[in-house]
């Protein structure tokens, strides 16, 4: 232990001396005092959106007219908190999961791991360190979920909520190091620390109650009790592994890189799915265009990942029109918009996938735009399907017109434009000069970089959701969903592919 | 596993996501051999070697290391295995010096200063012991990896194509290195392009191919020199 310490100081100390060197206390300066900036207006705005929201919620007309019928509002809003509440510690789970949690650089890797020496040293500080931030960021981040989901509570009883949350991601960030521990029985540990974070997500709303606080706390104090001493036995390919996910996730961050912080964050294709389609794809084509399109049916079968995500936002969708006193209209809207955008960038993974070589469509002996429109037919087929699967649910519970259904098909298939050329977005030039935001400096173009795609989602999404508020369907209606998605197919089919 | 053996594998067939690379193979080395992995590009030695340095896992097949399984992560199986394989990745605000202290550290050396002040020296890097390694060269990187693999005590060292980036008098002075090292009782796996390193090292070779067999180094010289 002691000679593993003193590789460790040692290592860190001569870097500490080398990063000195290179840097001036005015870049400190510089660096800190940008940064806070950024923070506080970060802060203020979101604040201010808070509050504005918080009016309006207390404010508004209880029972009002909402996206269903009134007597299919029969969920209790504290059911849906709950269960966005438990989906956020999993989300946390599973990335934390994906991204180590304990890790190691590729440079400590080479030089750390081969040592006969104790690895806790070598990884525990840095995994001390993000339990730390996840656990105040994670409660900074619940405080505005706290206040618009319990208008009538105290600032300390907000606090306790936003506390017992960042010990809830805490306890998910240390179930899903303990997952890196228990290589040989993942499974049954995975389970179990789904599973556990059920009751954990109930407490926050508890927390005006100090025993809900002190659970939380006494449980996260002994799960990190028992993880700590056993970082070091976490294997040493497992930490690679991490160290080079969050690695690559933490360079996607800094370069503001969305695509490339999915492909970082992208799972491995499951065993289960590398032959799905194999007898399709084998059988014989006479057009290149067919075979073009077979490739692109048999790509998006073998590497979308579980269809969990689109269900989960699927069912937040209709949870958010059932609940009862009934949100207000356009933060219904606003949770569809929300959960429309996720899943249609989570249809993107084939484009991803190519984007990275633009050269292969170069190749193919198919004219580009056909090869673009290929690289549609998936994403527009399984949004098309979701947003139908959307409408009907809505329809079923609601006196809404079937036509409806009719009009989140057509929806979808904008969508699935949007979400390929969210996926084929052109990386951020460094190269010119970059701007001044009140978030801090960020390169030109990088906004623009960032709504492409979502443009044509948004524009794809706008007459169903106006649908939606009316609670009808006038034929123009059709006509301007039709005229959308139609746009956005034409805009996606007709940009280049970026080099 | 005979008396003496360092590195038996028994039966091993290697590869990726269950496809072999190639056949299968069964090799052992006592302390103090010197063995040779040679083979065309691609034929699946560097997969070899890193499967018996713990680096990947067998499709099938045995490994033993001092008649005990393979276990990367035990920290016997670091003390007695030394590796250097291709990729070259250094801390980028320690000096050359500074990754060697560090090694010489993690495994206790008795005058870690000295002992990473005669590798410098045989490694030809004395003069640029203080710079960081992106201001040395891709030879001198190479070196300084070689360095690391030579400075701490194992009784199995796994060199993959070691010869790669160096200059002719350094792959004389390598060639010189792993004799002396075979003759203090290390048994040294190697993999190697260069007929002559081949020549003057290896005691036992192995051909890697889709049918492996066991040759002679005279005959793996002829082989990798195309002869």
């Amino acid at each position: 232990m002691r000679r593993s310490r003193e590789v460790v100081d040692f290592t860190r100390a001569r870097t500490r001396r080398y990063n000195r060197a290179r840097s001036s206390v005015r870049d400190l300066f510089i660096d800190v005092y940008s940064n806070a900036l950024a923070a506080v207006c970060v802060l203020m705005m979101a604040g201010s959106l808070i509050v504005a929201l918080r009016d309006e919620l207390t404010g508004r007309n209880l029972g009002g007219a909402g996206l269903v019928a009134a007597r299919w509002q029969v969920l209790p809003a504290e059911v849906l908190w709950v269960v966005l509440t438990y989906l956020a510690l999993v989300g946390i789970a599973l990335i934390a999961r994906r991204v180590g949690p304990v890790t190691v650089s590729r440079a400590q890797a080479a030089w750390w791991l081969p040592l006969p020496v104790d690895r806790r040293p070598m990884v525990l500080p840095a995994f001390r360190g993000r339990l730390v931030l996840v656990g105040v960021v994670a409660s900074a981040a619940y405080v505005p979920f706290s206040v618009l989901t319990a208008l009538d509570r105290s600032p300390w009883a907000h606090a306790g909520s936003a506390v017992t949350f960042g010990a809830g991601a805490l306890l998910a960030v240390a179930g899903a190091a303990i997952l890196q521990l228990a290589q040989g029985s993942a499974r049954v540990f995975r389970a179990a620390v789904l599973v556990g974070l059920l009751p954990v997500a109930v407490l926050p709303f508890l927390a005006p109650s100090a025993w809900s606080l002190a659970v939380v706390l006494t449980v996260t104090g002994i799960v990190v009790a028992y993880l700590l001493p056993r970082v070091g036995d976490v294997p040493g390919a497992e930490l690679q592994r991490g160290g080079a996910v969050s690695g690559h996730a933490a360079a996607s961050i800094f370069l503001i890189d969305v695509n490339e912080l999915r492909r970082a964050l992208a799972a491995e294709p499951r065993p289960g799915t590398s032959r799905r389609g194999a007898r399709f794809y084998a059988r014989p084509t006479r057009r290149a265009v067919t075979a073009v399109v077979r490739a692109d049916i048999v790509a998006f079968l073998r590497l979308q990942p579980a269809p969990v995500g689109p269900l989960m936002w699927l069912g937040i969708s209709v949870a958010a029109a059932l609940i009862t006193p009934t949100l207000p209209v356009l933060l219904q809207l606003g949770v569809v918009l929300v959960a429309g955008c996720a899943t249609a960038a989570g249809t993107g993974t084939v484009a991803r996938r190519t984007a990275v070589l633009p050269e292969l469509d170069a190749l193919l002996p198919i004219s580009l735009v056909l090869a673009r429109c290929s690289r549609m037919l998936m994403p527009a087929l399984s949004l098309a399907l979701w947003m139908s699967a959307l409408t009907g649910a809505l329809v079923a519970v609601s006196s809404g017109p079937s036509s409806l259904i009719l009009l989140g098909a057509i929806a979808g298939a904008g969508m699935g434009a949007g979400a390929v050329r969210a996926a084929t977005r052109p990386h951020t030039d460094w190269t010119t000069p970059p701007v001044e935001t009140p978030f801090g400096t960020i390169p030109r173009d990088q906004v623009s970089s960032l709504l492409r795609g979502v443009d044509m989602t948004v524009l794809s999404m706008a007459p169903i959701l106006l649908a939606f508020y009316l609670g009808t369907v006038h034929p123009w209606l059709i006509l301007a969903q039709t005229i959308a998605s139609a746009t956005a197919i034409t805009v996606q089919a007709s940009t280049p592919n970026p080099r | 596993m005979a008396v003496g053996d360092v590195l038996e594998a028994e039966r091993l067939v290697v590869g990726y996501a269950g496809a072999p690379v190639c056949g299968e193979v069964s090799l052992r080395i006592a302390a103090g051999e010197v063995l040779a992995v040679v083979g065309f590009n691609g034929a699946g030695k560097s997969t070899v070697v890193r499967t018996l340095a713990g680096r990947q896992d067998p499709l099938s097949g045995d490994v033993r290391i001092h008649g005990l399984p393979v276990m990367p992560d035990a920290i016997g199986f670091r003390r007695e295995v030394a590796a250097v394989f291709d990729g070259d990745v250094f801390f980028p605000g320690l000096t050359a010096r500074e990754h060697l202290l560090l090694v010489a550290r993690g495994h206790a050396l008795d005058s870690p200063d000295v002992a990473v002040d005669a590798e410098l020296a045989f490694f030809g890097l004395t003069e640029r012991s203080h710079a960081i390694p992106e201001a040395l060269s891709s030879g001198q990187r190479r070196r300084l990896l070689l360095a690391a693999a030579f400075i701490r005590p194992a009784s199995l060292l796994i060199l993959d194509e070691p010869e790669q980036r160096l200059d002719p008098m350094m792959r004389d002075a390598l060639t010189d290195r792993i004799r002396q090292r075979a003759r203090a009782g290390t048994a040294v796996v190697l993999v190697t392009h260069d007929p002559r390193l081949l020549t003057k090292t290896a005691s036992t070779c192995v051909l890697i191919d889709e049918v492996l067999a066991h040759v002679d180094t005279e005959r793996g010289a002829r082989i990798i020199a195309g002869a």
